[in-house]
């Protein structure tokens, strides 16, 4: 009995590669029942996201199970294998466990220690176990990786600290202002970062979103996109005394919002407090602000700082997590083996 | 009057626990604040609550704690002129202490109230007050 994983991922891989060679959601299920009946493999299971494609195999010993595979591929994505064979990662018994192990921990993400990737795992497995295409190896593999991938996240600080500009931005506003389901952010400018940065304060649920622009038609165009309401760039300063967030994404050379705007606006936003976002570069806010009590004021280079520190955190506990992994690798191969014997007998 | 002894020694015990819990509240904040400020959005950072929930405990805390402190001192008088016959005595440290006190603890509220002061400074003037407060306990027992 062989275990393997064959596949690609984001290492080995450009994505327009992945693209061709992964599975959709929808087509999974069939997929597998397809590979099985196409090969000799006596359990198997296709892993397939945006950041890799991966068929997880169990085989009689002397087998050559790994070109089944591949043709199983070209012919389903219609490929030649000349096309992505290069590309592609053998990995058997122990290396292929441990490979599992970190895939299913986001040790072998883009992101290191992001956790989607799991539930990803999980979904595989479900659909795999629908098609009837696993068995008992397979499942007790995959059982142990979601069940390692739990261990490295509680055991380890891999999934600490946001890793994004946006998400980095969200969890500071969240210290500052508490929850953002009761609070107005203003976006001045129309700047691509910025409307990412949207993206995230939408998806964790901020109130309402307020754009200017000194085109007014850019800001209504960005405005349309977000559910947000566009105001007029004169005078906006007078609307920063009902915002919590202010993000700043103009091209101007100078500075759009000054000290003493903010010192005077704090009375009549009775001192509540404001967080500005300058992701403009020059920047547009004068730094002076950030000295101002209950006004907290992060440029763009300190975003990306705290990104850089938190993926180097992050990337420090790899250790950690390597350990985990290897324990885990250790016991279901020693599962194995005895699973072995006993087939033999 | 056995019964206002046994009011004063039990609101002012329970006032100074909320005391303690706004100055620790405060003393967190001005730690957050500190480092959100700086840009240090470590491990402290992460672990430690928000700046908007640790404002409103400290001024939870002492929207209860100063009415408590109230009934405390005004009980403490009334006891006073059992033992000494007069409500006041001008020349007792403790009264003295406890009331100025008070005026603090009044005028931090007020500030907050009427909102001409947030966050860092009120953080301050409630540690302030209890450091203040602390040191009158071990000043006046005697």
């Amino acid at each position: 009995m062989d275990l393997a994983v064959i596949g690609i991922n984001h290492k080995t891989a450009p994505v327009e590669m992945r693209e061709k060679l992964s599975f959709p959601a929808n087509e999974t299920i069939e997929a597998n029942r397809l590979l099985k009946e196409n090969s000799f493999l006596k359990e198997s299971l296709i892993l397939s996201t945006c950041n890799r494609m991966e068929i997880y195999a169990v085989c009689d010993r002397n087998k050559d199970y790994v070109s089944g595979i591949k043709s199983f591929l070209s012919r389903y994505h219609n490929m030649n294998l000349s096309e992505y064979e290069d590309r592609m990662y053998v990995r058997r018994d122990r290396e292929a466990v441990e490979h599992l192990f970190s895939v299913a921990s986001g040790l072998d993400s883009m992101v290191v220690g992001e956790m989607e990737i799991s539930g990803q795992v999980k979904k595989a497995y479900q659909d795999a176990r629908e098609s009837l295409t696993t068995g008992k190896a397979l499942n007790r593999l995959f059982e142990k990786a979601l069940f390692t991938a739990k261990k490295v996240r509680t055991k380890t600080l891999i999934g600490r600290g946001a890793v994004s500009v946006g998400s980095v931005a969200v969890r500071l506003a969240e210290k500052i202002l508490g929850k953002l389901d009761d609070k107005t952010a203003l976006i001045i400018g129309t700047g691509a970062i910025g409307e990412k940065l949207l993206l995230y304060l939408r998806k964790n649920g901020i109130k309402s979103i307020l754009v200017t622009n000194r085109t007014l038609e850019k800001a209504q165009g960005l405005a349309a996109r977000f559910a947000a309401t566009a105001v007029a760039f004169e005078g906006f300063l007078e609307r920063l005394a009902d915002v919590d967030i202010v993000i700043v994404s103009t091209g101007a050379p100078h500075s759009v919002i000054r000290k003493d705007d903010i010192v005077s606006l704090m009375p009549r936003r009775k001192q509540r407090p404001l967080f500005i976002i300058d992701l403009a570069v020059p920047r547009n806010v004068d730094e002076e602000i950030n000295r101002i009590d209950n006004a907290y004021l992060y440029n763009i280079d300190d975003l990306e700082k705290i990104v850089i520190g938190n993926i180097e955190f992050r990337v420090g506990e790899l250790e950690n997590c390597v350990g985990i992994v290897k324990a885990s690798a250790d016991n279901f191969m020693n599962w194995l083996a005895i699973e072995k014997i006993k087939n033999e007998n | 009057m056995p019964a206002f002894s046994a009011i004063h020694h039990i609101t002012i015990c329970l006032s100074y626990i909320a005391f303690f819990a706004a100055s620790l509240a405060a003393a967190l904040y001005l730690i957050q604040d500190n480092a959100i400020k700086n840009k240090m959005a470590g491990m402290l950072f992460s672990r430690l609550p928000g700046l908007s929930f640790l404002d409103r405990l400290n001024y939870r805390s002492i929207g209860i704690g100063f009415p408590i402190l109230t009934i405390s001192i005004l009980s403490g008088f009334i006891w006073a002129k059992s033992i000494y016959g007069v409500y006041w005595q001008g020349y007792n440290y403790r009264h003295l202490y406890s009331l100025v006190l008070w005026l603090i603890y009044a005028l931090i509220l007020h500030v907050r109230l009427t909102a001409r002061l947030r966050g860092r400074k009120v953080a301050i003037l409630s540690i302030t007050a209890f450091f203040m407060m602390v040191l009158t306990l071990f000043g006046t027992c005697r």
